[in-house]
Formats: structure tokens, C-alpha cells, sequence
């Protein structure tokens, strides 16, 4: 009778568990919002996104989440907003790092806690794009001023950053080599090792640095008349994404004196779909527990790729087609963060799993019911982290163009709902910004309006 | 009269208390003012002591030369920046010129970037038919630049394991612009290396 009792108990506080934030699934709660957003109801995509955050605490992907929907609606001020707020937090972790870099590894180094468990601080690719999506949102007004602190904020993280991933890594290697851990993720049998593995991962110098980045803060430097500061962004792009000619020419460019023409310079920024979803995978490891190998079902975590929207790499200016040069792939970094921190993740989780294990084993011995009680609860909690900015671009693609101030008209491929957009151009330097989910097009900002809507007939690909 | 007296020494008092006592301080647990000329190694990028040295350097090398006498009119250009770091190089300029101008060595040109300001302003007060005929500044009157400043900063970045060195190398030059000889010229070069 008692035993029946404690399994109720156990079940109750189970299902109890799923329902806390903390055990929420994030993919099924984007999943639904991401298909009001392919779908052009970005309304709907809102209020999913509202009822799945009710509580008063908002955490950082809720305001990453939210700027990027209303960036897609058009409210600009409320982008901003919102992502004001997750700057706040970045900040207040930016400040953590520099004021005790130390103490804030051992904290995130803690074996016992369980990375999902963990408040969302944020991945480092994240961190960098939400200032560049806010220098967009400013520059969509044609604010160059506030774009350009934006930009100078993006290259002050990044070298927070560098110097802190550079003692992690360090640090991790020292605790690897002190727990005896010898295991990578090449090493986990069924494991998909080629997504982390393939070349356009392994080509980026690390997970958080951007060429369009950079190149976006040569281009604001540029317009504002500061080449001396333009040039470092253009240089750094070129030497994150070498041999891309439209890189090398900016540089090439910026010596040149500015001719005598009327014409704008317009650069266009294509950001086509959704960041990759992170899923878990249960894969056997054969631990040593209290003395006995014992094969452990552990969870890792593996990036699913959105399958929203098809690739594009034309678009058309006036009926003349221009090719676009792609300048960021989030799906490659997010792959790259994770092939990055997978060596941490591996001896967090297994040495977790060993003082579980060793744990289990004595309460096993002394009360087989609480040892139930605790075997369930684990399976509960252990599970990979697959928190994750999801409605993030995935590619962002530019093209830069001179033209002659007036209304223009853009049109993207027909596989894409060939919708046509009318871009009106005003200034010396302006950037267009068009965003392509599914096969709708969303503009920000007055300069820009999509003219028709997309072909009904053009399907909208299952999001994974 | 023994009123005035008392004011006087209340005054004085009033005074001297206004000497002597620091201003408040509200709150602050981590915060607190530096020596602006401090020596600044909390990386090895490029920072606030390697602008200072340069513009230092710079300004002090230029003045000595003999070349600047009779307060000839200048025209700063843009620092070239060749490294891929973002390194505020105007600011460099503008710490020379300051210096230049406040020992009285030099006169300085509306530069590239002031030019637009500077021609709207005179465009303001010439045709918007606002201003008072008598005070408005004359188009033509503009002073021409006798020299152009110009000059660019290099780096080269080696990492191992271990170490990180950075070398920056500020060359400024000051051309004759009817001439179009370099008539002064110098270099500052930095080393910075951190063991890891």
C-alpha cells in the first residue's frame, strides 16, 4: 500500500515537473509560433508566444523571441523595446564575466546542475546578433548614429567573449584531464558527428564572430564618413569569410574618392528563414559506478535544421536579376557553438550522471522505493538543453548597389511567393532590409512595402 | 559695524568650510575615478596609453621639427587604418591637434568631415536672408591649408599557445600642399605581448 502511494506521489510530482517552466519543451512552443510566422499571421505567432510566457519573469528568449516577431510585424519601437530589455540582461551577464571571470566559470562549471535547469543566458552567436538585428532596426529608420553604437556595443562584447571563451577552454581542459574524462563527442556512437563536422563548421574561426557583422559596422563607419573605422570592419569580414568578392571590393572602395554622382549607396540584406532547432539524443556510455561499469543512458544535445524556407540566392532590382553573396549562416554557428561547448557538455553530464549513479546505488540499498522515487525523477530532469533563439534568420545575404534616388522595385524568386516590394531611396547610404519566412517577405521601416503578397500556390515547407 | 565684522567672519568661515570639505559621494561600491593618464594594460588591444603615447610623440616631434613657425594653417586628413582592429584613429588626429593649437604652434583648416558644417553655415547666413547684412561672414574668406597632415597605423598580430604579441606601427606625415614635399615626417612604433 505504501510503495502504490509513492509511486502515485512520485507520478504526480512527474507530471507536475513537465509542466514547470524549467522542464518546458521550447522546440513544440516555437514550433507553433515559427508556423503563424511562415504563414504571415506574425498576430498569432505574438500571442503563442505570450500564452507559452505568462508568468511576470520574462526570460532572455522571450525578449529575443518577441523583437524579432514585432521587428516582422513592423513595430520597429517595440523591436527595439524588447530588445532593450535582452540587451539589459546580456549586459548584466557581460558584467558578471569582466568583474569575476573566474567565479563565474566555476558557477557554470557546476557539475550538479543540469544545463536545462539553468536560467537562458544566451548563446555567444545570440549575443552578437541581437545588437546587429537592433543596428537594423535603426538602420531601417536610417538612424546611422544609433546604429553605430549598436555596432560599437557588437565589437565590445565580442572581445568580452574571446578573452572569456579563451580561459574556458583552458579551464575545461585542466577539469577533463583532473576527472580522467577522455571521451568526445566523436566517440558517441550514433551520434550525427557530420553535422558538427562539415566544412562550412569547421571554416569559421568560432561560433560567435560575423562577417555581415562586420561588415554591416564598415558599412555604418562608411556612411558616417569614418573610414578610418570602417576599414578594420570591412578587413575582419574579409578575413572571416575569405575570398568573397563583394568583402574585397568594399575594401578596395573605401580608397577610392567618392564620386560625383547623385546616386545612393543601397545595400540590400536578405535574412531568409529560421535558426536551427536543438533537440536531445539519448546515447549509452559505459560508466564507472562505485566500482562497476555500468552502460548509462546519457543526453546529448543535436541541432534539427528548419526546413521553412527554400534557399535563395537571387533577387531582382527592376526586373534585372542581382546575385546575392551569403555573409551568415546561424545554422553553421549554432552548429559551431555546439561542437564547442559538446566536450563541456559531455564531462558536465557524465560526471553527473556518475555521482547520480553512485547516489541511486546507495539509497537502492538502504530504501529500493526512494531509489524508484529518484531513478523516475532523473529521467524527468535529465534531458539535453534545446533552448534556443528560434526565430533568429538563418542566412543573412547582401547586395550592394548604387542607385538613383527614387522608387525602385524588388522582387524575390517565384519559389519564394514572388512577392515584389517598392523601395523607395532617399538618403546617400540606406539599407534595405527584407525578411523571407516561408514564402512570405516581411520590410521594416517607411522606405520599403511589399507591393503583392506571395502566390498562393507557392507551398510552405513543413517546419520540422 | 560690529554686524559687518560678524558677517565678514561668517563669511569667511562659510567660505573656507566650502574649501576644505569633499564633495559628497553616493554610492559607488565598485566604481571609482582613475588617472586618466594611468598606464592602461587590461588587454593587450589597442587602448587608451597607446593613444595617449602616439599623440604625445607625435605632437611633441612635429613642434621641435622647425617646420611649423609662423602658425601656419594645417589640414588634418583620416588616419589610415590598416589594422582589423577598431581603432578610433580620429581621435588620435584630434589629441594632436589639440595639442598643436593650445601651445599655439598651428592653425587647423576646417577638415574633411567639419567642411560640410562649415559650408551650410556660410550657405545659412548668405541665403536664407536671416541674418543681420553686417555680421554675416563672407564667402571667399575661407583660409587655405599651407600643409595637409596625413598618416595611417599598421599592425602585426602573432599568436602561439602561449603568447600574444601585437606590434603597432603610426606613421604621421606633413606635406607641403603646394609643393607637394613631405617637409616632416615620424613614427611611433608599440610592442605589446601577453603571456597567456
Amino acid at each position: 500500500m505504501k510503495s502504490r502511494v509513492l509511486t502515485l506521489a512520485t507520478l504526480f510530482v512527474a507530471t507536475q515537473l513537465t509542466g514547470c517552466a524549467m522542464f518546458r519543451s521550447y522546440d513544440n512552443e516555437l514550433k507553433e509560433t515559427n508556423q503563424h510566422l511562415s504563414t504571415g499571421n506574425v498576430d498569432a505567432a505574438l500571442a503563442v508566444l505570450e500564452k507559452n510566457n505568462t508568468g511576470e519573469d520574462k526570460d532572455l528568449l522571450y525578449w529575443f523571441e518577441k523583437g524579432e516577431l514585432l521587428r516582422s510585424k513592423g513595430d520597429l519601437a517595440g523591436s527595439q523595446n524588447a530588445w532593450r530589455e535582452a540587451d539589459g540582461m546580456v549586459f548584466k551577464w557581460e558584467e558578471s564575466v569582466r568583474l569575476d571571470t573566474d567565479k563565474y566559470l566555476s558557477q557554470f562549471g557546476s557539475y550538479l546542475i543540469n544545463d536545462k535547469v539553468r536560467r537562458y543566458e544566451g548563446y555567444d552567436y545570440e549575443k552578437v546578433m541581437l545588437t546587429t538585428q537592433m543596428a537594423l532596426n535603426l538602420l531601417a529608420q536610417n538612424d546611422f548614429d544609433g546604429a553605430r553604437t549598436a555596432i560599437k556595443k557588437t565589437h565590445e562584447r565580442e572581445a568580452v567573449i574571446a578573452e572569456l571563451r579563451d580561459k574556458e577552454y583552458l579551464k575545461r581542459e585542466e577539469e577533463a584531464e583532473k576527472e580522467g574524462l577522455k571521451t568526445e563527442y566523436k566517440d558517441l556512437q550514433g551520434y550525427p558527428v557530420a553535422a558538427l563536422d562539415a566544412p562550412e563548421v569547421i571554416s569559421l574561426k568560432n561560433s560567435y564572430q560575423s562577417a555581415f557583422s562586420h561588415f554591416l559596422s564598415g558599412y555604418v563607419y562608411e556612411a558616417l564618413g569614418e573610414r578610418g573605422l570602417a576599414a578594420p570592419g570591412y578587413r575582419k569580414a574579409a578575413e572571416l569569410l575569405p575570398n568573397t568578392p563583394l568583402l574585397e571590393q568594399a575594401l578596395l572602395d573605401l580608397d577610392k574618392t567618392p564620386g560625383k554622382d547623385q546616386d545612393s549607396d543601397v545595400l540590400i540584406v536578405v535574412q531568409s528563414g529560421l535558426a536551427p532547432a536543438r533537440d536531445s539524443i539519448r546515447i549509452p556510455l559505459p560508466l564507472m559506478i562505485s566500482g562497476n561499469l555500468v552502460i548509462t543512458p546519457l543526453s546529448f544535445p543535436i541541432m534539427r535544421e528548419d526546413a521553412s524556407t527554400a534557399r535563395i540566392s537571387q533577387i531582382n532590382l527592376d526586373d534585372k536579376a542581382l546575385n546575392l553573396t551569403a555573409l551568415n549562416s546561424t545554422s553553421a554557428m549554432s552548429r559551431r557553438a555546439l561542437r564547442d561547448d559538446m566536450p563541456g557538455i559531455i564531462l558536465r553530464t557524465t560526471v553527473r550522471a556518475v555521482t547520480r549513479g553512485v547516489a541511486q546505488k546507495q539509497i537502492n540499498e538502504t530504501n529500493p522505493m526512494a531509489g524508484l522515487v529518484m531513478g523516475i525523477a532523473s529521467t524527468i530532469t535529465e534531458g539535453a538543453d534545446t533552448r534556443t533563439w528560434r526565430t533568429l534568420p538563418n542566412d543573412t545575404l547582401v547586395t550592394r548597389v548604387r542607385l538613383r534616388q527614387g522608387e525602385h522595385q524588388l522582387s524575390l524568386p517565384s519559389g519564394l511567393g514572388g512577392s515584389k516590394v517598392v523601395v523607395k531611396v532617399e538618403h546617400p547610404y540606406q539599407v534595405v532590409a527584407l525578411r523571407v519566412v516561408g514564402n512570405q517577405v516581411y520590410t521594416a521601416g517607411q522606405a520599403a512595402h511589399v507591393l503583392t503578397p506571395p502566390a498562393p500556390a507557392a507551398a510552405v515547407a513543413s517546419l520540422k | 559695524m560690529k554686524f559687518i565684522q560678524i558677517s565678514l567672519l561668517a563669511a569667511v568661515v562659510a567660505l573656507a568650510s566650502g574649501c576644505s570639505s569633499p564633495s559628497p559621494v553616493l554610492g559607488g561600491k565598485n566604481i571609482s575615478y582613475g588617472d586618466s593618464k594611468a598606464v592602461e594594460l587590461v588587454t593587450n588591444e589597442f587602448g587608451s596609453t597607446d593613444l595617449q603615447m602616439i599623440a604625445e610623440s607625435m605632437t611633441r616631434s612635429l613642434a621641435q621639427s622647425g617646420v611649423l613657425h609662423g602658425r601656419p594653417v594645417v589640414q588634418v586628413y583620416d588616419v589610415k587604418n590598416k589594422t582589423s582592429e577598431y581603432i578610433d584613429t580620429r581621435e588620435i588626429t584630434t589629441s594632436i591637434k589639440t595639442q598643436l593649437m593650445k601651445s599655439g604652434t598651428a592653425r587647423f583648416a576646417s577638415d574633411n568631415n567639419q567642411m560640410d558644417s562649415q559650408v551650410d553655415q556660410l550657405k545659412l547666413q548668405n541665403q536664407s536672408g536671416l541674418y543681420k547684412k553686417s555680421t554675416v561672414a563672407k564667402t571667399g574668406n575661407m583660409i587655405a591649408a599651407k600643409y595637409r597632415l596625413e598618416g595611417s597605423i599598421s599592425s602585426i598580430v602573432k599568436r602561439s599557445s602561449d603568447y600574444k604579441d601585437v606590434f603597432y606601427k603610426f606613421s604621421l606625415q606633413l606635406v607641403d600642399v603646394e609643393s607637394g614635399l613631405a617637409e616632416w615626417m615620424d613614427e611611433k612604433e608599440i610592442r605589446k605581448t601577453t603571456e597567456r
